[in-house]
């Protein structure tokens, strides 16, 4: 009795409770990548005798500031470190922050769960905070085991302290970012689809500030290039991470405050009341999930795209850089990006990177599916005469053609981008290129429905495995000097360079029957499991 | 016997140590409005779900129509649905998902569709997303109603429903029975199960426990009787049939009958009889007494 009365006592403690309990696994796997990945990079650092001048024109090349940002303190074990896997990790550490809060605030709200939570004593607003408050601890843990794992693998205490204050600032940030939107829209995917906005445009922007010298004040507008300007290892400036942290503060404040003003299951943004019908795309099961994929396609699109051409415009300034400086190739070569002395091997390295949004993008179609299906949305159509055979079918042959879709999109970005500075690309090499990842993007594509066949929960994070978890892979392995058979293990060392060699057809055969196999496992699982909910 | 609109044969369905549903042998005749009984947890959804296909039985088999339940493209040609917890798409309005479900559904009578529309009063132009848990149930029987399937598998239909769109549904339902459609109807709302359907299966820890028309239920139960008398009350203590006797006040007594009055009412015929109120215990009750012990 005594014990039932001190529980109702303190609901905070039990929502806090709750909370943990929903993001501590992501939370425990963030960490461990960010740290284990830190720590890696340092200790396979290999000093090589680079001459200031040479540094000081990579320090200014507008491309390679582009792209990897600004090359600082590169001499150093901790500055490659940061160099090589600050953008990475940032980004990683910023998805997971602004999807996991969204998932606990919004999504739990949207799925009716909150209801009655909130007919207790908690308030909406105190919900919301209570999540935030837990979730923003772990932006803090990620810092801190990142900077103990640089210093514990030998670079000094200063710039990786700084560096993890940095990556705690940026989740910080996201997941303010993610609680607003949260309050902003009425559903998870459009909050999400927001808060992922936030995310790329801060990215273009960070690139965009860095190539261009006279739009470099763009940097102190984007969490990334915050993060590129505290400079850890070189100058170690406080500022810039300062003011992040004090802007991720106050968007927390303010999805606090937004919450207190929004009614339970409503949205700050009004949807309109009513509307005509929209019955284009309504005919059938295929028809139905175009529907579905359209919109989440195009915004994709858009963003992949400017990122693309992006590359593509800076592609020749790039190419003629390490053509000039043979050192910096064999660095860049170390680092992972091979051959980026010629266009077609600049754009063989960069479409390579395309495999992962690619391949993000059809787990989180599936993952759709496995979320309609959790929200018993599918039952009536799987009431109707509409086998689940079929419906999986349509699905993931939607998902696939318009990850083909994206992967096209992207190829005529950067062929756009690259025509633009008269860089010598042509647009069936750009189209080479870009396809090359398509066996990678089919591995997502079998690995996901395998996940929605036999564990519905996991089809995101087993469905990006093979180009989100494959990418992290090769990375840490070039830069380690891991053996062969490590690098192996990563779908990306059987991607040729294309379109500076000939695609490697027996490994995209073979990729590519892998991903049939997934596809079928995962069907097998699909039409003999019970559907959940 | 006719065809069978809906038949099941030693159908089970085991989640890990739980028997969900043991052995639940069914057979509900084409045209009739079935209605399907148990507490929460009794195994009505774990059926309806086996049914459907939804879930696979861990033995046993089922049929609509003589089509084997599994064999989803065919089976559901036949059928429509409505969910107990109607979940929709928040961003399609509700016209749109009309129009899907009629699109990918067994065919559509679209203008009874309108008319349904009209009956319940729905609001087809604002997005699934603001809509109540009722109007959402509402979506989905004007979907199923609208088809004109020849059986309506209808899990708990009305329990968002405010009494006026209960009134509508009862009459759907009527019309649905005048077209010779089968309706298959789990529901906890008694008064509505003894309005509208024919007979009745009660479903208790995952087993069958009963099946018969709402009047055999009744007559298999007791009645029961008051009787006051201008005289002295005559003595009914050992007549056949009668139990639970007692007398209130001088003039009135009061009992249940079960089995055959013939011996009661002669009993009573020889006394002065004043009033007799004879009254047949409602579902509810007869449902209570089922659940009364070793419900679950």
């Amino acid at each position: 009795m005594i014990a039932t009365m001190a529980a109702a006592a303190r609901p905070e403690h039990v929502l806090r409770g709750l909370a943990v309990r929903q993001v501590r696994r992501g939370a425990l796997v963030v960490t461990a990548v960010c740290a284990g990945m830190s720590a890696l990079v340092v200790a396979g650092y290999h000093s090589e005798a680079l001459d200031p001048a040479a540094l000081a024109a990579l320090a200014s090349n507008p491309a390679i500031r582009t792209l990897f940002g600004e090359p600082v303190a590169l001499d150093h074990a901790g500055g490659f470190t940061v160099w090589r896997t600050g953008t990475v990790l940032a980004v990683l550490l910023g998805v997971w922050a602004m999807l996991a809060a969204s998932r606990t605030t919004r999504g739990e709200e949207d799925a009716g769960r909150w209801g009655l939570l909130l007919s207790g004593r908690i308030t909406l607003a105190e919900a919301v905070r209570q999540h935030l408050g837990v979730l923003a601890v772990v932006p803090v843990l990620v810092g801190a085991a990142t900077a103990a794992a640089m210093i514990a693998a030998g670079v000094d205490a200063t710039g990786s302290l700084l560096h993890g204050t940095g990556l705690a600032a940026v989740g910080l940030f996201f997941v303010a970012v993610g609680g607003v939107t949260a309050q902003l829209f009425v559903s998870r995917s459009a909050a999400n689809g927001a808060a992922a906005a936030v995310l790329v445009v801060g990215l273009l922007t960070r690139m965009v500030g860095d190539g261009a010298p006279a739009l470099a004040w763009l940097r102190w507008l984007s969490p990334f290039g915050l993060l590129a300007l505290t400079r850890p290892f070189d100058s170690n400036r406080g500022l810039p991470v300062s003011l992040l942290a004090v802007a991720a503060v106050l968007l927390l404040a303010l999805a606090g405050r937004l919450a207190a003003r929004r009614d339970v299951g409503a949205a700050i943004l009004a949807t309109p009341g009513s509307r005509p019908a929209r019955t284009a795309l309504l005919g059938s099961v295929p028809a139905f999930a175009v529907r579905r994929t359209v919109r989440p396609l195009v915004a994709w699109s858009a963003g992949i795209g400017a990122y693309f051409l992006l590359l593509g415009l800076i592609a020749r300034s790039m190419t003629e850089f390490l053509t000039g400086n043979p050192e910096f190739a064999a660095m860049a070569a170390q680092a992972g990006f091979p051959a980026l002395g010629t266009v077609e091997g600049y754009a063989a390295t960069l479409y390579a990177l395309l495999a992962v949004p690619a391949g993000v993008f059809v787990a989180v179609r599936l993952a759709a599916v496995a979320a309609d299906e959790n929200a018993r949305r599918l039952t009536l159509l799987l009431a109707a005469p509409v086998t689940r055979l079929r419906l999986l079918a349509a699905e993931a042959a939607v998902a696939g053609c318009a990850a083909l879709f994206l992967i096209t999109v992207a190829g005529i970005a950067m062929w756009a981008g690259t025509a633009t500075v008269h860089a010598g690309l042509s647009a069936g090499d750009a189209l080479a290129g870009a396809w090359n990842v398509v066996p990678v993007m089919l591995l997502c594509l079998g690995a996901a429905a395998l996940a929605l066949g036999w564990t519905p929960r996991a089809v995101a994070a087993i469905g990006a495995l093979p180009a989100a978890g494959g990418f992290m892979w090769q990375v840490t392995a070039d830069s380690i000097g891991a053996p062969s058979w490590i690098r192996a293990l990563s779908p990306f060392a059987h991607l040729a360079a294309v379109p500076a060699t000939a695609p490697a057809g027996v490994a995209a055969s073979v990729m590519a029957g892998i991903a049939a196999a997934g596809v079928v496992a995962g069907t097998v699982g699909y039409r003999r499991r019970d559907l959940s909910a | 016997m006719g065809i069978s609109a809906l038949r099941t044969e030693h159908l089970s369905k085991r989640y890990g140590r739980l028997l969900a549903l043991n052995d639940l042998t069914l057979d509900v005749p084409a045209g009739e409005v079935f209605g399907f009984l148990g507490p929460n947890g009794a195994g009505k959804s774990t059926t309806i779900r086996l049914l459907l296909g939804l879930a696979r039985p861990t033995s046993g088999r089922a049929w609509v129509f003589d089509t084997d339940a599994a064999d989803v493209a065919a089976a559901h040609r036949r059928l429509a649905y409505v969910p107990a917890d109607v979940a929709l798409w928040p961003r399609m309005t509700g016209a749109e998902v009309l129009d899907l479900l009629a699109r990918i559904g067994p065919g559509t009578d679209t203008a009874y569709r309108d008319e349904l529309v009209q009956r319940f009063a729905l609001d087809v132009s604002k997005a699934a997303g603001t809509y109540s848990t009722g109007n959402r149930q509402k979506v989905a029987l004007i979907a199923a109603f609208a088809t004109r399937a020849p059986l309506l598998v209808l899990d708990e239909p009305t329990s968002g429903l405010d009494p006026l769109m209960e009134l509508q549904f009862r009459q759907a339902v009527g019309v649905a029975r005048d077209n010779g459609q089968t309706v298959f109807l789990s529901s906890h709302q008694l008064a509505e199960v003894e309005a509208v359907c024919d007979r009745v299966g009660i479903l208790r820890a995952g087993e069958l426990v009963e099946v018969a028309s709402v009047a055999q239920l009744r007559r298999l139960h007791h009645t029961e009787v008051a009787a006051t008398f201008t005289g002295t009350p005559p003595d009914l203590t050992g007549v056949h049939g009668v139990h639970g006797l007692h007398a209130d006040g001088a003039a009135t007594v009061r009992f249940t009958l079960n089995g055959s009055p013939a011996a009661a009412l002669r009993a009573l015929a020889d006394a002065d009889v004043a009033t007799i109120i004879v009254r047949e215990q409602s579902l509810e009750e007869i449902f209570l007494a089922y659940y009364g012990q070793n419900a679950r």
